[in-house]
């Protein structure tokens, strides 16, 4: 059970900070950073850039991501923005614009 | 836990607003207004820095911002509140502590569904908006101290007029009232 | 029926009771309890335990005791030096203050509650003369 959950509902406009994991399942804007896990799941929606130490998107996100290890994006993701990451892996049936940067 | 409910995680930080239809668990701190269709739970580590609006609001952390429940602000042992508390019903525990107007009753706490969701400063503005009702006849306001926030407590007092429960109904003392209001305008 | 204008309840530790019936104007002050069970209308300062029992009202502007105890009706100014309570059933307008104040699920209330404490200080700390919680300024 990841230790912060933004249900399906739900709608924060604003920053979210955390040294834990997060599951994004509603809508964020504004600005996301963990120090773990980040999921944004299928039917979210995010726009904000986010940071986390890794992450795993199935739901839309608009805005720059950075992520201390990997970024996995799964098939229905839609990603808009530049993804810096160790590792990145785009899952056919995602949609991707933006610049992508293994240089870490 | 619930299926619908949200968490605001133990180290996690939200500065900005939280809305939705949802259940919602602060174990963290939400440094913006929270105004959510369902349940809201600030546990005893969790700090909301504004005001809170959900169906039942149950606090055992602290909070600086009013709590409006549209149907019951529970505030338990622990629990720091420092703001209005409205709900139709209000449960405040020996151990918690509070500064601030508490108001049972109904018509009080969060508006209908159809305006949450939005702007939570819609609700907000639209409470204090609402007409002062006339004070019943003859009968004096109780000596309430209007201190720090006096403009939006005599507000909330107004809106208060309404919604209190009816005075005690003492036939043999409705006279001695007005006397009581002369003794008081002294 | 008791219309005294001052009734000084005698002895110390005793029990002084305002029965069902009963229906007093006046200040009422001394030392020990005070059970209040029919209709008052005064300040009342004691020094032991008020109770305002079911069925009964009391209107003051000021009442001082060491604990308050309201399940009737009650309308005025509290400051204890103990604890508060308002239990179910009751109706209560007016400001409370105690070193702790309590109010049932169910009971009415309306007024402000005063109690001296701190907030964490991601809160801002000191709560002292604040009742507004707007953040200061907000990104």
């Amino acid at each position: 059970m990841a230790s912060t959950v933004i249900g399906a509902g739900i709608t924060v406009e604003g920053e979210i900070t955390t040294d834990e994991d997060v599951v994004v399942s509603g809508t964020v804007r504004g600005k996301l950073s963990a120090k773990e896990a980040v999921t944004i799941e299928h039917g979210a929606t995010v726009e904000a850039d986010v940071t986390g130490g890794s992450l795993v998107i199935a739901g839309s996100l608009t805005g720059n991501v950075v992520a201390n290890e990997r970024v996995d994006l799964q098939q229905g993701a839609r990603v808009i923005g530049n993804v810096k990451a160790a590792r990145v892996t785009i899952a056919d049936g995602a949609q991707f614009k933006g610049n992508v940067d293994m240089d870490v | 836990m619930a299926a619908n409910e949200s968490i605001i995680g133990r180290t996690t930080r939200v500065r900005g607003r939280v809305t939705g239809a949802v259940d919602l668990l602060v174990l963290g701190f939400v440094d913006g207004e929270i105004a959510v269709s369902g349940d809201v739970t600030v546990d005893a580590h969790g700090l909301v820095g504004a005001s809170v609006q959900g169906r039942r609001l149950v606090v055992r952390g602290a909070v600086k911002g009013d709590l409006l429940g549209e149907e019951a602000v529970v505030l338990e042992d622990g629990a720091r509140v420092v703001g209005d508390v409205r709900a139709p019903r209000v449960a405040i525990a020996a151990g918690a502590l509070v500064r601030g107007y508490v108001e049972t009753g109904e018509g009080n706490g969060a508006p209908a569904r159809a305006s949450r969701g939005e702007a939570a400063a819609r609700p907000a503005a639209q409470a204090r908006v609402a007409p002062p009702p006339p004070k019943p006849a003859g009968k004096p306001a109780p000596a309430i101290h209007v201190a720090g926030g006096g403009g939006s407590a005599n507000n909330s007092h107004g809106r208060a007029a309404a919604r209190r429960p009816p005075p005690p109904v003492v036939p043999a003392l409705k006279k001695a009232k007005g006397q009581i209001a002369k003794k008081k305008e002294r | 029926m008791a219309q005294a204008r001052t009734a000084t309840h005698r002895g110390e530790g005793g029990q002084a009771r305002i029965g069902g019936g009963a229906r007093v104007r006046g200040r009422i002050h001394g030392e020990g309890d005070l059970v209040v069970e029919g209709q008052v209308e005064g300040d009342v300062a004691i020094r032991g335990e008020l109770t305002v029992a079911e069925g009964a009202t009391l209107t003051a502007k000021a009442v001082e005791a060491q604990t308050v105890i309201i399940a009737g009706a009650f309308e005025g100014d509290v400051a204890a030096t103990g604890p508060v309570r308002v239990v179910g059933g009751a109706r209560v307008r007016g400001n409370l203050r105690g070193s702790t104040v309590s109010i049932d699920e169910g009971a009415r209330y309306s007024g402000r509650l005063e109690c001296e404490f701190e907030l964490p200080p991601e809160l801002g700390g000191s709560s002292r003369g604040e009742s507004r919680g707007r953040p200061a300024a907000r990104r």
